[in-house]
């Protein structure tokens, strides 16, 4: 299924900012928002995962209901897992095209990957030194 | 210990009225702020780094403050064309040194305004900032809108301080006597409490502004029955609370300068503003995100000319978002060095831009481990402003306000850093 996938600010991925190495923060952008009869149609249930491929590149994410998300689109929170499909184009303008990219979504079984994995996957070096 | 009025350094409002129990070097209280101010405030203390570290040699070692802000430094110096980003959570006398520091690196520097606030700022330089302060906003507004941005989740103290639910000296009773309008692409819950909610097919803001603007000049003849999904009587109805109104005050988000359009809706919106100032006192203010965002553009500008994405190669100041701007130098692969400094590029920037900050000597000044952090050779931990460094932020009505310091652990503040490192710089370059 095609989508239009729309980024932006949540109060949870707020409060995660200052601590991402902490779980919470990973669970509040690993999220994808769906309209209700979008979920149906993709015969996923809430909590389950899907994937989503963008521009750049795929990633997976878990599907939350919700009424407010007209269908046809998918909300993410900002943050890596967003980043990882949407493309570094800018159209002269330095601001890349976070709101306006289409992605294809189907379900999986795979699970979301740690945010940590997807820094190592760009040739990161994950630092363990500070989780508690 | 009790510190009143202290100011809030998460978002753009800049609450200047929290109050902060402290027990020794831990916050156990933290009063008026909101959920994000408050969680902030109350954790900060606790996810320090507790030191510089290094990458070595595929693994990460503990450094001290000396040995990295020597190997600081020296990446920058050795490069050619290095990359000078983030400035937005931190103090402006920070982003003063970071400016002086790029000019004679002949780098570029650029703040996080570039994928927030960049293409209001375009706007405003096309066709001017109808703006005002938060104050008159509280104290005169009758109606408020919001255009592309959710503040119950991103500015959640914004609609008690400043609009909905703020008293306002010209108003009797603010919450009745204001009207809301709320114009998203999908419905959050600052839309179910509007008096109007204006649902916009995603990418139809643009449109939907043009057709405002239509129906204030008088010209609604031209406009269709529906435009990105809104009826033409809703639109005239909201011309009309528009018109209608005493005082308006329109804030938008990045729901207006991310979609399709970019800087362009937002100079739509500010020629609307334009508009209905033929018949009322109509203002416009970008909702900032971070706390001292504003500040980078007011720093910047002062002392380069330009708010943003500043490039010192031809030993001027030259400024051309989409060429100096930080996600098209990275994506280009263009920069050779970067220091990132209180932003977290690893969260909020296209993968691709990543990809290039590993390959490169990128060194990260930050209190925190954040997304960037895997990403780097070396981070600096320092002081969080308004926790433990005080220094100067602006509001996102251009406000200045003096963030202060109710703690001390141990930490350098972020100029302290630059500062040092800037020392280093000017003893190679001007000995
Ligand atoms: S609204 Fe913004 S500045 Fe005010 S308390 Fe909340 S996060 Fe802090």
């Amino acid at each position: 299924m095609k989508a239009l996938f729309n980024t932006g600010r949540t109060s949870a991925q707020g409060q995660g900012l200052e601590a991402k190495a902490q779980p919470e923060y990973m669970e509040a952008t690993s999220i994808c928002m769906m309209n209700p009869v979008d979920l149906m149609d993709l015969e996923l249930e809430e909590g389950e995962r899907v994937l989503v491929r963008g521009p750049a590149g795929e990633v997976i994410l878990t599907a939350v209901q919700n009424e407010g998300v007209p269908r046809g689109t998918v909300y993410v929170p900002m943050g890596p897992y967003a980043n990882a499909v949407i493309d570094a184009g800018t159209h002269a303008t330095g601001m890349p095209d976070y709101k306006s990219c289409i992605v294809d979504l189907e379900p999986t079984d795979d699970e979301v990957k740690r945010p940590a994995e997807l820094m190592e996957a760009i040739g990161g070096l994950a630092y363990e030194g500070d989780t508690e | 210990m009790i510190h009143e009025d202290m100011i809030c350094p998460f978002c753009g409002c800049l609450c200047d009225d929290l109050v902060i129990e402290t027990e020794g070097t831990e916050v156990v209280r933290v009063d008026n702020a909101c959920t994000l101010g408050s969680h902030k405030l109350m954790n900060a203390g606790k996810h320090r780094l507790k030191a510089p570290i290094m990458r070595d040699s595929g693994r990460w070692r503990d450094a001290t403050y000396e040995e990295a802000i020597e190997y600081t430094a020296g990446i920058l110096l050795d490069a050619d064309r290095p990359l000078l980003y983030g400035w937005s959570s931190t103090q402006g006398e920070a982003q003063g040194a970071g400016v002086s520091m790029a000019e004679l690196l002949g780098g570029v520097i650029d703040s996080t305004t570039s994928v927030c606030h960049g293409p209001s700022i375009l706007a405003i330089q096309e066709v001017g900032h109808p703006g005002c302060t938060l104050g008159q906003v509280k104290n005169r507004a009758d109606l408020i809108v919001y255009w592309g941005c959710n503040p119950t989740e991103a500015h959640p103290r914004h609609m008690s301080r400043y609009t909905t639910y703020a008293d306002g000296y010209f108003l009797e009773n603010a919450f009745r006597d204001r009207k809301l309008i709320i114009v998203d692409v999908r419905k959050t819950e600052t839309g179910s409490i509007a008096d109007e909610f204006i649902q916009v097919k995603p990418g139809g803001d643009y449109a939907v502004l043009s057709a405002l603007r239509a129906i204030v000049r008088g010209r609604e003849d031209v406009v269709p029955p529906t435009v990105a999904g809104v009826t033409k009587e809703q639109l005239l109805r909201v011309a009309a609370l528009c018109k209608e109104a005493k005082f308006g005050a329109l804030f938008f988000g990045v729901g207006l300068t991310m979609s399709p359009g970019k800087y362009k809706n937002v100079r739509n919106a500010i020629e609307l503003v334009d508009e209905l100032n033929r018949y009322t006192k109509f203002t416009l203010t970008p909702l900032r995100g971070h706390y001292n965002v504003y500040g980078s553009n007011e720093v910047f500008t002062w002392m380069t000319g330009y708010p943003y994405a500043v490039d010192f190669s031809r030993q001027i100041a030259f400024y051309n978002p989409g060429e100096t701007t930080a996600v098209d130098i990275l994506a280009r692969k263009e920069c050779d060095a970067a220091l990132i400094v209180a932003s977290d590029p690893g969260a909020h920037f296209p993968k691709k831009c990543l990809e290039h900050l590993t390959d490169i000597p990128t060194v990260l000044i930050d209190p925190m481990h954040t997304m960037t952090t895997p990403l780097v050779r070396c981070q600096i931990p320092t002081a969080v402003t308004g926790m433990d460094a005080a220094g100067t932020a602006y509001r996102m009505d251009g406000v200045p306000i003096h963030v202060k310091k109710f703690l001390d652990l141990g930490y350098p503040s972020d100029t302290e850093i630059i500062t040092k490192i800037f020392e280093k710089v000017t003893e190679v370059r001007h000995p």
